[in-house]
């Protein structure tokens, strides 16, 4: 497809299908937000009427069942009439209806004005800033629980709230930095950077790329929301452990039904990747071409198709065992608790490198380009993601080493978890080799690439320990296990988000961010992490259970220097905000390729035109090619290079 | 190169002393009371061993390599087009891997010697419930009580189950912990080896109370507790 074409499509769009801008029944009957609402509340109110009558019907006692209604209703129709609202559904309903519809429509592509990015918007860029923003929200949503929480730890006993309200921040706080912020945040990035990458111009399904973003806020609301339940927030964890999680309030099947949009929107993007990624590949870009970013999606996408169904299973059977007396998990009826934990590690585990592999990619890229060199082993650097991809789904039951499960299990998943310390050592191994010898720019996504490097190695140590059984009895449920995921997910993936940010916001917005204050982000952010976290190994060791209000006096000075050092990395989440706001509003231009990096994103202008690439390019050597003379990574006119050969 | 070699040394060394001093001078762990505590921390120590080295190691090059090679914000050079080298992947996947598997091999060993019961261990119930623990003796006519009591030098086996969610027993100075799960019964082994008072803690999040749920456990001489036995049964 060339560039004549699409704006021969763009101008084939037939304008009389939608009623003239501006009037009532635009904004009421125009797909938008306005629709959205009233579709909701319309659909909310025929799934109330939908579990009243069926009710009445077999005679139910008692009719109104709040729980049975807000999971009908508020959490699976008035999504669907919200979605079908706004939009997300009008081609395919046209073309079933068999409705005239748009096969080459446009209108939804690329953002004219803000107003854009709150209408479906069938672009990868714009979708993935959508994602970014999104999720950067519910990220200072989650960081303010979590100083709240730490607030209450500072002293040991009970100080500000109740102890429901405390299990229930921990568990949305939780809940939200893993599903609204690290993988949506991760799908975002991706979302904007892999179709560039690829010299696609779009995603493979730009429709579905659309539904699954918007399926995010909803889950994200619906997670808030919980607090806003009789009993308040579901407390049982993010982990939601059957039969705790059976006997709490309201609140938990907030938690149900929010994993299950948040898994689909998880899904769909997957199965957008893999397919984008197989089949729109610019001619040339064979795989061992990819950037590693590139790979580290398709490794991730195959992980989340395969292993998100479980959560969504086994969050189903809870909702079930709670609101139609099935018993999953429930001893009474014959059910199994320990088959909760296996169901929900089988997805969970994996869903760590759900949100490292992502990471992995991203500091890849910035490594290369920072260093000004190759990166050191591409081949293996790819293979390892596949070595943790397929080792990854056989180290669940680590998480289970206490919990009562068959002992013979216990050996071989310590082998299994201990080694995939083999390919993660590969990879920090290769950066670091990246870096011998390089010229090395010091800025600000280079910062905090080189920061998960040596955060990420505490956080894999920590997790040899944990592998290891006799260890892990010990420190399990522990808040050595809080230091731990923090230094994987906070020093691991939170640091590559960043890094991300700062990598590609001169091409996201075309303008570049300031380097000082990004430098004072990365410091403050840097040193205070590691007050925040570090110390959390020690009280752990020393016998502080996580998931707390109330701890041992011998805790109580430590927990307070770490409650201190925890609001300092709030606060320095203030000076990213302000830097990306201030930036995007009136910082100075970028140029295309600031960095000076080969991979094809950087080829084009920033932000990127509306289809990416004038020409498709075609890929002619690896993307890594730094000091390499003459090379490059695609030939971005071949037309135009091929008829100044010949002339 | 060779200045730079021992420079990157001097940096690896300085970074592992600091950590072994930080590992060695503060006390990480609770002070061992059991036999099988004792064999934990061993492999503690041969992880931590491990991990300061390979630390100080990755630290040390990415430290080396932005002090020695970092460039001006303008320079528009690149690095040598180094695109690996055969010898130190292999290198950097076998070391790591022989690495682990020793980790693994202790830990199998330890775990299995952890779990050996003696001739005749002293039979301990724990039944869990929100938000209290309940030790029975079976072998004392299912004595009940809220506070755990033990011989020093018996080797005790814990049986345990909970009546209404997860909870966790655990006694950090044991350095053993287990899961009382409903539904069925879990185990676990404990050789007390020193007497003293210590805290039985529930570790799995189990509700409300879950911070609170706490319980003491005594670890007295056999004479002790079989005066304890008595007067409890009396």
């Amino acid at each position: 497809m060339t560039a004549t074409h699409d704006h021969a499509h763009v101008e084939a769009y037939p304008e009389h299908f939608e009623p003239p801008p501006g009037t009532w029944r635009r904004l009421l009957f125009g797909p938008g937000l306005l629709r959205g609402a009233w579709m909701g509340a319309l659909f909310f109110g025929l799934g109330t009427l939908l579990v009243l009558v069926l009710r009445w019907w077999w005679s139910w006692e008692p009719v109104w069942n709040t729980e049975v209604v807000l999971a009908v209703a508020a959490m699976t129709m008035a999504p669907i009439g919200f979605l079908a609202g706004i939009g997300s559904f009008d081609y395919w309903l046209h073309y079933i209806a068999g409705r005239p519809t748009r096969p080459e429509d446009h209108s939804g592509h690329g953002a004219q004005s803000w107003k854009d990015y709150f209408r479906v918007n069938t672009d990868h860029k714009v979708i993935g800033i959508q994602y970014i923003v999104t999720t950067f929200v519910f990220f200072a949503i989650g960081g303010l629980m979590a100083m709240f929480f730490r607030a209450e730890l500072a002293q040991p006993g009970l100080q500000f709230v109740d102890s429901q309200t405390f299990n229930g921040l921990v568990s949305v706080h939780a809940t939200l930095m893993i599903f609204l912020f690290i993988i949506p945040a991760f799908a975002g990035i991706a979302n904007y950077a892999v179709p560039l990458m690829l010299g696609a111009p779009d995603m493979a399904f730009p429709r579905l790329n659309a539904l699954s973003f918007w399926l995010l806020p909803i889950a994200g609301i619906m997670f808030v929301a919980s607090f806003l339940a009789p009993g308040g927030a579901f407390g049982a964890g993010w982990t939601g452990y059957a039969p705790l999680a059976e006997g709490q309030p309201l609140g938990q099947t907030f938690f149900n039904m929010g994993v299950q949009w948040a898994g689909a929107s998880s899904i769909m993007t997957a199965l957008n990747f893999l397919v984008t990624i197989i089949t729109m590949r610019a001619p040339g870009m064979t795989f061992w071409r990819m950037p590693l970013l590139v790979w580290a999606n398709f490794t991730t996408s195959l992980l989340v198709v395969l292993a998100t169904p479980f959560i969504a299973g086994s969050q189903f059977f809870v909702m079930f065992d709670r609101i139609m007396h099935t018993s999953f998990f429930t001893p009474e009826g014959g059910g199994y608790v320990l088959g909760y934990q296996h169901i929900f590690w089988f997805y969970s585990h994996p869903a760590v490198y759900i949100m490292m592999l992502p990471g992995f990619g991203i500091v890849s890229e910035v490594i290369s380009t920072m260093s000004r060199k190759p990166i050191f082993g591409y081949r293996l650097m790819a293979l390892s993601l596949i070595g943790i991809l397929v080792l990854g789904f056989s180290v669940w039951a680590h998480h289970m080493f206490v919990a009562g499960m068959a002992d013979w299990l216990r050996v071989p998943m310590m082998i299994t978890t201990l080694l995939i310390a083999v390919p993660t050592g590969i990879k920090v191994f290769s950066w670091t080799a990246t870096l011998w010898r390089g010229r090395i720019h010091l800025t600000t996504p280079m910062l905090f690439a080189l920061g998960f490097v040596t955060m990420f190695v505490i956080g894999g140590l920590s997790g040899i320990y944990l592998g290891s059984v006799p260890i892990d009895i010990a420190a399990s449920d522990t808040y050595f296990i809080v230091a731990h995921i923090h230094y994987v997910l906070f020093g691991g993936s939170v640091f590559t988000i960043f890094a991300g940010i700062y990598y590609w916001f001169p091409k996201m917005t075309g303008r570049m961010y300031d380097e000082r204050l990004g430098k004072w982000h990365f410091w403050l952010t840097f040193v205070s992490f590691n007050v925040t976290f570090f110390p959390m190994h020690y009280v752990g060791l020393r016998g502080m259970p996580r998931r707390v209000f109330d701890y041992d006096e011998a805790f109580g000075d430590v927990n307070f220097v770490i409650t201190v050092a925890s609001f300092v990395l709030g606060a320095s989440f203030v000076l990213f905000v302000y830097n990306m706001i201030t930036s995007w509003v009136a910082g100075p231009v970028a140029g295309s390729n600031p960095w000076r990096a080969q991979t094809l994103e950087w080829q084009v202008s920033s932000p990127p035109p509306i289809f990416n690439f004038d020409e498709i390019p075609q890929v002619v050597a690896a993307p890594y090619e730094y000091g390499v003379a003459g090379a490059r990574h695609a030939v971005m006119s071949p037309a135009r290079e091929a008829q100044e050969a010949t002339a | 190169m060779r200045k730079g070699i021992v420079q990157l040394a001097a940096i690896g060394v300085v970074i592992g002393v600091a950590l072994t001093l930080v590992a060695v001078l503060l006390q990480w762990l609770p002070e061992s009371a059991s036999e099988e505590f004792d064999r934990i921390q061993g492999v503690y120590w041969f992880a931590t061993i491990i991990s300061i080295g390979i630390f100080s190691l990755v630290t040390a090059v990415v430290i080396f390599s932005v002090w020695k090679w970092r460039v001006p914000d303008d320079d528009d050079e690149d690095g040598p087009p180094i695109h690996g080298h055969t010898g130190l992947e292999i290198l950097w996947t076998a070391v790591p891997a022989i690495l682990v598997t020793a980790i693994g091999i202790v830990s199998a060993i330890v775990l299995a010697r952890n779990g050996e019961a003696g001739t005749r261990p002293l039979e301990v119930q724990v039944i869990g419930q929100q938000f209290a623990w309940k030790f029975v003796y079976p072998d004392f006519d299912d004595l009940e009580t809220g506070e755990l009591v033990l011989p020093v030098g018996q080797e005790t086996r814990f049986t345990m189950t909970a009546l209404d969610v997860i909870h966790s027993f655990w006694v950090p100075n044991f350095g053993q912990k287990m899961d009382a799960v409903p539904g069925i019964e879990t185990t676990i082994l404990v050789t007390p080896d020193r007497t003293g008072d210590f805290a039985v803690v529930c570790a799995e999040l189990c509700g409300l109370g879950h911070a609170t749920m706490r319980a003491s456990a005594r670890v007295v001489t056999q004479e002790e507790f079989d005066a304890w036995v008595e007067e409890e049964q009396a």
